[in-house]
C-alpha cells in the first residue's frame, strides 16, 4: 500500500487544475460554436461585396435576384439567380414528391410490417445507402439514370441532351433523400406510444388499419422533420447534381427533359477562376442557398402545424 | 372484418412490400452498376500507379541483338521479339486511342539496361524499364538506311506487329526508346486521402471531444448553453459546399499563417474539421449519456477532482463511443467532394503534400467526370475503392454500437 502524501498546496493545485480544464474544455465548445456564426459572417460579406459600390465590375442587386439569365460568357456578363431558385425549389420538391411516400412506406414496412428476420437487413439496406457518397451517386447517375431518361424521352418523342435533364436530377435527387427521411421516420414510427396501437387494436381496427390512420399519424411530427432534412439535403447536394444537370444559361425549366441548372451546379461552375466577379458571385449564391433552405423549413414547419396538432415531440 | 376492409388491408400490406422493395432494387442498380463498369480496370497496378502519364527517352547501353525464347506463359495476343527479348500488344485506351504497351522483358534483355536520355538533370541516370509501359517509338540502327532510324506510333508502324518485324529485319541494333507511363492510376489520390484522414482527426477529434465533454458534463443547465447547442446543431444543416465557401475565405487566411499560398490539403483537412464537429460532438455526448452516473459519484466521493475524473474514469468508459465517431467521421471525410473542390483543388497531383493542393479519391472521381471524356472506368473503379472503405467502416460502427448497448444494459 502506497501512502498519499497531503501536501498543503495539493487541494489548491487540484482546484486551479480544474479551472484550466474547465477553461479548455469551453473553450472548444465556444469554437464549435462560433463556426455557424463565422460561415453567415464570412459568406455573407464576400457575396454582399458584389453589390457594392466601389466593386469593380458591381452588380445591380435588382438584376441579380430578378433576372432570367446566367451568361457569365457575355460582355458585360450577366448574373441573375432567380431562374436557378426557381429550378432548385422544383427539382428538390419534385424529389421530394417522388421520395416522400417511398420512404415513409418503407420506415413504416420496416418498423411494423416486416417479418424479424428481414427487418435488420431492410435496416441495412437503408444505412448502406445513407452512407454512400455523393460523388458514387453521381457516377451512377450519369451513367444509368441519364440512359434511363434518354430511353424514357424517346419514348415520348422527345430529345435530351445524353439524358442530362430535370428528370434526371430529380430522380438522383429522389434516390439520395430517401435514406434521410426513412431513417428519420423510422425513429419517429418506432417511439409512438404502444398504448396508442394496442387501444386501436382493442377498438376493433385492424392492423394495418392501426399502422397507417394511428401510428403514421402519430409519428407526423418526426416525418415532417424527416422530410425537412432530406429537402436540406437536396438543395445542398452539389456535386452529384452537377453531373447530370446540365447547366442551361437561361430558364426556368419546366420540361422534364430539358436541362436545367441550381444553385449548387451553378456554384461548381467555372471553377478555373480564382478572382473577380464570377468568383465572388459564387458567394452570393452560397448566400441565396442558405436564405432558400431556411425559407424551405419555415414553410414546412407552417404547414406541419396547419396539419394539425403535434403527437410526440 | 368485411371482405372490403380485408382486401383494403392487403393492399396497403403490398404497397409498403412494394416500396421497400424499391429501396433494394436502387441499392442493388448501383452496386452492379459501379462493380461491372470498374472492376475490370481495379488492379493493384492502378491502386498503386499515378494518374498523370510520364514520359520517357531512353537510350539503351548495349542494344545488340540476341537470341531470346518466347515464354511458355505469353498471351496469344502479345507479339514477342526473338532478338530482343521484349513483347508488346496492342491495347486500345478509354479514350479509344490505339495504344502499344509492353507487355514481357526478359531478364537478360537490352531493355533492362537503360539510361535516362531526356534533357535536364537526370540525363545519364540508370532507369528501370518496366512492364505496362506505352512504347511511342523505338530508336534503331537501319541497315538500309545506314543510320539511326525510328520505328512504332512515330515511325510508319502502327501495330505491335508491324513495329516488331521492323526492328528485326532492318535493324542491327537497339539505340533507344520513347515511351509512356500508362497513367490513370489513383496513388497520388489514395496517399492525399490518408494525409487529409490523418490531418482532419488530428485537429477534428480533440475539439470535438472537448466540447463535447464540455456540454455534457460541465455546462450549467441555463440559456447560454442551450444557444451553443443549437448553435452546433444548425451546423449539421450547413450544405457542404458553404463548408467550401468557407473555408475558402475564413480559413484560407489560416493557411496563409503557415505560409501556404494556394488551396491546400491543409486547408481541406481544416474545413473537414468545421463539417465533423457536430458528427464527433453528438456521438461523444451519446458515448457519455450511456456512461452510468454511479460510475461519476463514485469517482468524486473518493476525492478525485472534475478533471481528474473526467479524464480516468469518463472517457475511458467512453471510449467504444469515441471510436465510433472517429470512424464515422473518416468515412465521412471518404466521402466528401463538394467542400473539397473548393479547398484543394480539381487538379489531381501525383505526389500530394500538405502544403500543397491535391485531390482525395471522391474529387479524383470529380475531376475524371468532369472532363472532357468523362472516363466512366476509371470513376468506377475508384467509387468500388470508396464504397468498400464506407462499408467496411459503417459495418464496424454497427458491430461496436450493438457490442456497446449490451455492456450497459447487463
Amino acid at each position: 500500500m502506497r501512502t498519499l502524501p497531503i501536501h498543503p498546496g495539493y487541494q489548491r493545485r487540484k482546484k486551479i487544475i480544474d479551472l484550466i480544464a474547465r477553461a479548455i474544455f469551453l473553450l472548444a465548445g465556444l469554437i464549435a460554436a462560433a463556426m455557424i456564426v463565422l460561415i453567415f459572417v464570412f459568406v455573407a460579406g464576400r457575396g454582399i461585396q458584389v453589390f457594392m459600390p466601389g466593386y469593380e465590375g458591381r452588380q445591380d442587386l435588382g438584376t441579380f435576384l430578378t433576372g432570367m439569365r446566367w451568361r457569365p460568357d457575355l460582355t458585360p456578363p450577366v448574373y441573375s439567380v432567380l431562374f436557378i431558385i426557381i429550378n432548385t425549389i422544383t427539382t428538390a420538391l419534385g424529389a421530394a414528391i417522388l421520395s416522400f411516400p417511398l420512404s415513409v412506406l418503407t420506415a413504416l414496412f420496416i418498423v411494423k410490417v416486416a417479418p424479424k428476420g428481414l427487418r435488420v437487413f431492410f435496416t441495412t439496406v437503408v444505412e448502406i445507402l445513407a452512407a454512400i457518397p455523393s460523388v458514387v451517386y453521381g457516377v451512377f447517375a450519369a451513367g444509368s439514370i441519364t440512359t434511363l431518361v434518354s430511353k424514357l424521352a424517346g419514348m415520348f418523342g422527345q430529345s435530351t441532351y445524353g439524358g442530362s435533364s430535370m428528370l434526371a436530377v430529380i430522380i438522383l435527387l429522389a434516390i439520395m433523400i430517401f435514406p434521410t427521411i426513412t431513417s428519420l421516420s423510422i425513429v419517429s414510427i418506432a417511439s409512438v406510444d404502444r398504448n396508442l396501437e394496442l387501444g386501436s387494436l382493442a377498438l376493433g381496427a385492424s392492423r394495418m388499419e392501426t399502422n397507417f390512420k394511428v401510428i403514421l399519424t402519430s409519428a407526423k411530427s418526426g416525418i415532417f422533420a424527416g422530410l425537412i432534412l432530406g429537402l436540406g439535403r437536396a438543395f445542398g447536394e452539389a456535386t452529384a447534381v452537377t453531373m447530370v444537370a446540365g447547366n442551361k444559361l437561361f430558364g426556368p425549366t419546366f420540361n422534364l427533359f430539358d436541362t436545367t441548372r441550381t444553385l449548387t451546379t451553378t456554384m461548381l461552375s467555372g471553377l478555373s477562376e480564382t478572382s473577380g466577379v464570377d468568383y465572388d458571385i459564387r458567394f452570393s449564391i452560397g448566400v441565396v442557398l442558405m436564405v432558400v433552405i431556411l425559407l424551405t423549413n419555415l414553410a414546412i414547419r407552417l404547414v406541419k402545424k396547419s396539419i394539425g396538432g403535434v403527437t410526440n415531440e | 372484418m368485411n371482405k372490403r376492409r380485408k382486401f383494403a388491408d392487403d393492399v396497403r400490406t403490398v404497397v409498403t412490400w412494394l416500396s421497400t422493395s424499391i429501396s433494394v432494387i436502387v441499392l442493388a442498380a448501383i452496386f452492379v452498376f459501379v462493380f461491372s463498369r470498374g472492376w475490370n480496370t481495379l488492379s493493384w497496378d492502378v491502386l498503386m500507379s499515378d494518374y498523370h502519364p510520364e514520359n520517357m527517352l531512353v537510350e539503351f547501353s548495349d542494344g545488340t541483338p540476341g537470341h531470346f525464347e518466347r515464354p511458355a506463359d505469353l498471351d496469344d495476343a502479345d507479339v514477342f521479339s526473338e532478338k530482343y527479348g521484349f513483347a508488346l500488344r496492342d491495347e486500345i485506351d478509354h479514350r479509344k486511342q490505339h495504344l502499344m504497351v509492353l507487355t514481357y522483358i526478359a531478364d537478360d534483355s537490352p531493355l533492362r539496361d537503360a539510361v535516362f536520355a531526356g534533357s535536364g538533370p537526370r540525363k545519364g541516370d540508370k532507369i528501370t524499364v518496366m512492364e505496362d509501359m506505352q512504347i511511342r517509338r523505338f530508336d534503331y540502327m537501319s541497315e538500309a538506311r545506314g543510320r539511326k532510324s525510328p520505328a512504332g506510333f512515330m515511325g510508319n508502324q502502327k501495330t505491335a506487329d508491324e513495329t516488331i518485324e521492323r526492328i528485326e529485319t532492318d535493324g542491327s541494333a537497339l539505340i533507344g526508346m520513347f515511351y509512356q507511363s500508362t497513367g490513370g492510376g489513383m496513388r497520388g489520390s489514395l496517399v492525399a486521402t490518408l494525409m487529409l484522414i490523418g490531418l482532419t482527426l488530428v485537429i477534428a477529434l480533440p475539439i470535438g471531444i472537448a466540447a463535447a465533454v464540455y456540454l455534457h458534463e460541465l455546462a450549467p443547465k441555463n440559456k447560454f448553453t442551450s444557444v451553443i447547442r443549437s448553435f452546433i446543431e444548425m451546423l449539421s444543416g450547413v450544405p457542404s459546399i458553404v463548408f467550401g465557401l468557407m473555408g475558402m475565405t475564413m480559413l484560407f487566411s489560416v493557411t496563409a499563417l503557415f505560409g501556404i499560398t494556394t488551396q491546400s490539403i491543409l486547408l481541406g483537412a481544416l474545413t473537414l474539421s468545421v463539417i465533423l464537429f457536430p458528427v464527433i460532438i453528438r456521438q461523444t455526448e451519446e458515448a457519455l449519456i450511456v456512461v452510468p452516473d454511479g460510475l461519476r459519484m463514485a469517482s468524486l466521493s473518493l476525492g478525485s477532482s472534475h478533471t481528474q475524473m473526467i479524464f480516468k474514469v469518463i472517457l475511458p468508459n467512453a471510449l467504444p463511443g469515441i471510436l465510433t465517431a472517429t470512424l464515422l467521421s473518416i468515412s465521412r471525410i471518404i466521402g466528401e467532394s463538394a467542400a473539397l473542390i473548393y479547398t484543394m483543388g480539381v487538379a489531381i497531383n501525383d505526389h500530394p503534400e500538405i502544403g500543397r493542393s491535391g485531390t482525395s479519391l471522391a474529387v479524383q472521381i470529380w475531376t475524371v467526370m468532369t472532363g472532357e471524356q468523362p472516363n466512366f472506368e476509371l470513376a468506377s473503379a475508384i467509387s468500388i475503392v470508396i464504397l468498400i472503405m464506407v462499408l467496411v467502416l459503417n459495418l464496424t460502427v454497427k458491430g461496436i454500437s450493438s457490442r456497446l448497448n449490451r455492456k450497459w444494459r447487463t
